[in-house]
């Protein structure tokens, strides 16, 4: 039996196109210059080179402490507990410091988001912070200003917002559940009663809140226990990626994908493919607009009674609807349904429905963690009519970039100018800090004192890991600041506010071990009791109208899976990270699924013109499978117009067609070519393996009664003409289990910041340059309309029998005695003979000096104990053998063995789905020897006899026996 | 390829001149200061350390308090500025090297840096060329000393291999040739 037909792209299912060889045609060209044109360059700069290689350098200096801080050795990394927050929920981070300078960033184990896992965002966040591009100066209409010349300006007894109480006065603030942030604008509300605050966020989750008030009478947050849950229904809810727990529901998903009984299965409805929907076992393509029948429909057919509207949609009948109602009715308290944010309240109130029908254990309440559930469009809506009602003297604007990201049909950028003085406080030059009569950088979390709640309540400390980079101030400050305050500082804000809310003998000690914990014990919320209000939902339902079916395309916009709403938009490392699902780099498209493209004559890379309701933006066609018909999807955060050097000319706005009634879909949308192609910058047909068989998928049923032959196929010996190599010691290994990832590329980016892996650029990504060691493929199965997905992890999988290190001229790659295939930097020549001859087109080479693009902030944020490498070096995974290098000396001067799973490399750290294990084969118990023994277990291109010493377990799918 | 290993290139047994005179004739051999008093971590981490100005002052705030010599160090303990010192034994950027392991394993300061007790001026002892480096990795054990004589620039065994062979033995030291042993 041969592998299931895999494909990544639609052009390579067709067969339109060969795949692309490892390097695309001009990969190999230097930038406006032919290969005769460099060898002639090459010759002339010999002689220079000759002779600069001759000088010795004069001596560095060397300047120690003064006074050397108490735990601070030189050369050795310390960690810290602290938070970030994104839509003011937590996210726990461990973050590894060197001689005062943060480097690395981990989960904090004991956090409850991140469970000691971390997303892109937090390991972007040291990026963002070393960022060059962030805003230094403080700016007073265009001016140098300062932070005493504002705080003389606000605090003055005559500014004219104190007139009246504070009539004037509104500020425009992120949704936050911090105590400290509540605690100062009670404080600011005592002292000018009269002022409003109101908070936005373009991803805001007012429709939960929204929707638990329907059901329950009263806003509540739905919390998902994912280990109580065997059938999963997500209705256009992207858990797996989005959301403030989004890490932790990544564990406890893959937890339970093993095949053993107790798997879970995933039906999926949604419109754009996302990272939960190629994890499905059964997804339905539906528009957006459809998921309200879609999900009455469901309601209809698990309580007949209960949802009698639903029983004779269009939906009633469907086989998805029927199997996942049987199966969900079978399941009671096992079952789960979840509708993501981006639905109307009305679909999360029968969400809560058929939950509570079920009697489901997997989902309890608890009181929101955020204080503001309004900071949708509703709440910036309010402010405009404000700001046209002439009502605002004093805009303080703490939000992320409301000029940008606001509604387009409210023009906040241009009634900001009616507001006599704006103040803005951001971390970039952005859109709105153009517009603003006093800008204040604002500090990075790494750079502040804070508090924060995690989605269940729990309070998490932020506290700087080094000092602000640039002048900036915190959010807290700048509230400080109306109320005569600031001058205390950040640190002694937080402690008074806590010492305030907590007030207890042993402060210090209590203070000192939440901080070292980075939680504060005892702060999650108790779960509510709620019963479901079935008068008022009922009601609900008979009022229920489905939308029209409208003519033209149905616009979905979404949080972008790199740049979120563009908050991130100006970092490199995320910009080049490909899309989980797309691969698209460097840009957003509009995503139309393969049979819509095809009737409105649209390719992949076309520029087309979209409308909506009178507005406009030009953007480019991405065809992707599995995406719904007639409609279309844009990603926010692109189409930057600030001082963003990064962000500015990628993409294109979606905040300009999406208004304050249809923030997340809208009917009516019209799609036309207007000539011409736009390069994507997409990589999902790089480092090809040539059709060979490499990501298998196997059934749960048939791993459980072992009838695997697609794998029998893909284990055993085979024949070799390499010397054995007796063995002896440590053997390092991985494991790579493909039913516990989830694609989400996290580990991409951990491997980045471990390993000083850099951006190349969008052009360079064109030409197949980019430099990530790991890379996540992505292959389609099935049809073209409607394809199942696999991912499948894949760095260098150091073959015992490597044929990289056979044609290496120079011996620059060679193996270790502990099985490692090291690459010998100081050795590569650049011949890449070694890259053409792996199999796994895992070797990544150095084309450009792409190190010298690296400003000297961004240099802060490189690893000491890895090489950046030059121009003209090939480099590759190397087990991140300098944690393996580090271990191995902390053990021996201990005079004690390795254990097993002390070496975490960066990909297993990071992994919210806990799919990478490392160790070492020598031990029988590792758990990696234990993996490998797993009938699931092969090594890729098996065939090839290279004896892959990282091998992938098979992924497991476990649809429903009616379905297939 | 003879120039770069050459005393020329590796710039071995040419004194470095110090911003301040220091002199570790007079400190080690005069008044038996043992190394890890002022460099610090050559036990625990990979830099063995250059002593903080508080360390120079633990001694110098009681004696020689007043000598002019001693005035930039006072003044850098006082305003907080740090000394600079000039960087005598160096090793390329891709090598990482570590002190706290080869120190543990029984190989002597002296081993690498030379009868830093004899010198007026601190000079590079060693090549420090991969191939001084290679040579003890492949063969460590007639470069070992007990534990207790690590620091001890004088010390010479009777029989270094009887002695080199025993103490590998003890402390299991072994050959490291792995590139990544140093190169990452």
């Amino acid at each position: 039996m041969s592998a299931p037909q895999l494909w990544r792209s639609p052009e390579e299912r067709g067969g339109e196109r060969e795949p692309t060889g490892e390097f695309p045609p001009g990969a190999s060209e230097l930038d406006g210059a032919s290969r005769r044109d460099f060898l002639a360059l090459l010759g002339a700069s010999l002689g220079v080179a000759g002779l600069a290689g001759c000088t010795r350098n004069p001596p560095p200096e060397v300047r120690p402490y003064t006074r050397q801080p108490r735990d601070v050795k030189p050369g050795v990394a310390l960690h810290y507990a602290t938070t970030m927050t994104l839509g003011g929920a937590a996210s726990g981070l461990l973050v590894t410091s060197r001689e005062g300078r943060p480097v690395k960033i981990e989960g904090n184990p004991e956090h409850p988001a991140s469970l000691g896992a971390s997303g892109i965002y937090e390991q972007a966040a040291i990026y963002h912070l070393y960022d060059p591009q962030r805003a230094r100066t403080f700016k007073r209409r265009g001016r140098p200003g300062s932070w005493a010349a504002f705080l003389a300006e606000v605090g003055s007894p005559s500014a004219s917002f104190r007139r009246d109480g504070g009539a004037g006065l509104c500020f425009l603030v992120e949704p936050s559940g911090s105590p400290l942030l509540a605690s100062l604008r009670e404080k600011v509300l005592a002292a000018l009663p009269k002022a409003r605050f109101f908070s936005f966020d373009p991803l805001a989750r007012d429709a939960v809140f929204a929707g638990t008030k329907l059901s329950f009478g009263r806003p509540l947050e739905a919390l998902l226990d994912l280990d109580k849950a065997r059938t999963i229904v997500a209705l256009d809810a992207d858990f797996l990626s989005e959301g403030p727990f989004r890490l932790r529901y990544q564990r406890r998903f893959s937890d339970h994908r093993m095949p053993d009984g107790a798997i879970n299965r995933l039906y999926a409805a949604e419109s754009a493919l996302t990272i939960t929907g190629a994890n499905a076992d059964h997804r339905l393509r539906v528009r957006s607009s459809e998921i309200a029948e879609l999900g009455l429909a469901l309601l209809a057919a698990v309580a007949p009674d209960r949802g009698k509207a639903g029983a004779s949609n269009a939906f009633a009948g469907s086989a998805w609807v029927r199997t996942a109602a049987s199966d969900l009715r079978e399941r009671g308290a096992a079952a789960l349904v979840i509708v993501g944010s981006r639905q109307p309240p009305f679909v999360h109130a029968i969400a809560a429905a058929i939950n509570a029908e079920l009697g489901s254990a997997a989902v309890s309440y608890v009181k929101p963690a955020l204080d503001d559930l309004a900071a949708g469009p509703a709440s910036i809506t309010a402010l405009a009519r404000e700001i046209e009602a002439g009502s605002v003297d004093t805009l303080v604007m703490t939000a992320w970039n409301p000029a940008y990201a606001a509604p387009a049909d409210l023009g906040l950028a241009d009634l900001l100018k009616r507001v006599p003085t704006t103040i803005y406080h951001g971390l970039f030059d952005d859109e709105t800090a153009g517009r603003a009569a006093w800008f204040l950088p604002a500090t990075h979390d790494l750079e502040s004192w804070g508090d924060a709640r995690a989605l269940d309540g729990t309070v998490s400390l932020m506290q700087p890991l080094i000092e602000p980079l640039w002048s900036g101030v915190s959010a807290p400050e700048v509230l400080a600041a109306f109320v005569g305050i600031a001058e205390r500082g950040p640190l002694r804000l937080l402690r008074e506010s806590w010492a305030e809310r907590a007030p207890r003998a042993d402060f210090e000690a209590w203070w000192g071990a939440s901080l070292q914990r980075g939680i504060i014990e005892g702060t999650a919320f108790p779960r509510e009791t709620a019963t479901l209000d079935w008068t008022a939902l009922t009601g609900a339902i008979t009022a229920f109208v489905p939308a029209p079916r409208a003519e033209g395309i149905e616009l979905d916009f979404r949080p972008d899976a790199r740049i979120l709403d563009g908050r991130f938009a100006d970092c490199a490392w995320l910009q080049e990270l490909p899309d989980p699902i797309t691969k698209l780099t460097w840009s957003n498209a509009l995503q139309l699924s393969p049979r819509t493209a095809a009737r409105l004559g649209l390719a992949t890379e076309d520029r087309v013109e979209v409308k909506l309701g009178g507005r406009a933006v030009i953007s480019v066609v991405l065809i992707v499978p599995g995406h719904a018909d007639d409609a279309a999807s844009m990603a926010l955060g692109y189409g930057r117009g600030g001082e963003e050097i990064v962000a500015r000319g990628l993409g294109a706005n979606a905040y300009l067609l999406r208004t304050g009634g249809a923030p997340w879909f809208a009917p009516g949308a019209t799609v036309t070519r207007i000539g011409g192609k736009k390069l994507l910058a997409l990589t999902q047909e790089h480092w090809s393996t040539e059709g060979r068989p490499v990501a298998i998928v196997v059934n749960a049923p048939d791993v459980i009664r072992r009838h695997l032959p697609v794998l029998d196929t893909q284990k055993g010996p085979q024949p070799t003409v390499y010397p054995e190599v007796a063995q002896t010691g440590y053997r390092w290994a991985m494991a790579i289990d493909t039913s516990r990832c989830t694609g989400c590329s996290a580990c991409i980016l951990a491997c980045e910041s471990e390993n000083n892996t850099l951006p190349v650029g969008e052009e360079q990504v064109r030409l197949g340059r980019e430099m990530q060691w790991l890379r996540v493929d992505r292959y389609f199965e099935g049809s073209l309309d409607d394809p199942r997905v696999l991912v499948q992890p894949l760095a260098c999988v150091h073959c015992e029998d490597a044929p990289c290190e056979v044609v290496c001229p120079v011996a620059a790659t060679v193996h270790s005695d502990e099985g490692l295939n090291e690459m010998v930097y100081n050795r590569c020549v650049g011949t890449r003979y070694c890259s053409n001859n792996c199999p796994y087109k895992v070797r990544r080479f150095n084309f450009l000096d792409y190190a010298k693009d690296l400003s000297k902030s961004e240099e802060l944020a490189m690893n000491p104990e890895v090489t950046v490498r030059a121009r003209g070096v090939m480099e590759k995974c190397s087990y991140c053998v300098q944690r393996i290098e580090g271990t191995r000396i902390r053990a021996e001067i201990e005079g004690r063995p390795i254990a097993d799973g002390e070496i975490v490399t960066a990909c297993q750290q990071a992994c919210p789905s806990q799919a990478i294990t490392f160790g070492s084969l020598h031990d029988p118990a590792s758990q990696v020897s234990i993996l490998r023994a797993d009938p699931r277990s092969y090594g890729l291109l098996h065939q090839l006899g290279t004896r892959p010493r990282t091998e992938h377990l098979a992924r497991v799918r476990n649809p429903h026996p009616e379905l297939g | 390829m003879i120039y770069v290993r050459s005393p020329l290139f590796t710039g071995q047994s040419e004194p470095v001149e110090q911003p301040l005179q220091f002199d570790h004739r007079h400190h080690v051999t005069d008044a038996g200061v043992d190394c890890r008093y002022c460099h610090l971590t050559a036990e625990t981490a990979a830099s063995a350390g250059y002593p903080p100005t508080e360390v120079c002052m633990g001694c110098h705030g009681q004696i020689w308090n007043q000598s002019p010599l001693l005035a930039p160090v006072r003044a850098s303990y006082f305003t907080g500025r740090a000394l600079t010192w000039k960087r005598v034994n160096q090793l390329p950027g891709f090598v990482y090297f570590n002190h706290s392991i080869h120190v543990n394993k029984g190989v002597g300061c002296v081993t690498c840096h030379g009868r830093v007790d004899q010198m007026p001026e601190v000079m590079q002892s060693a090549t420090l060329t991969m191939g001084f480096c290679v040579d003890c990795h492949r063969d460590p054990a007639p470069q070992l000393r007990p534990r207790e004589h690590v620091t001890d620039l004088g010390w010479t065994a009777e029989d270094p291999a009887a002695v080199g062979h025993e103490i590998a033995q003890a402390l299991d030291v072994h050959t490291r040739t792995s590139c990544t042993a140093c190169h990452r």
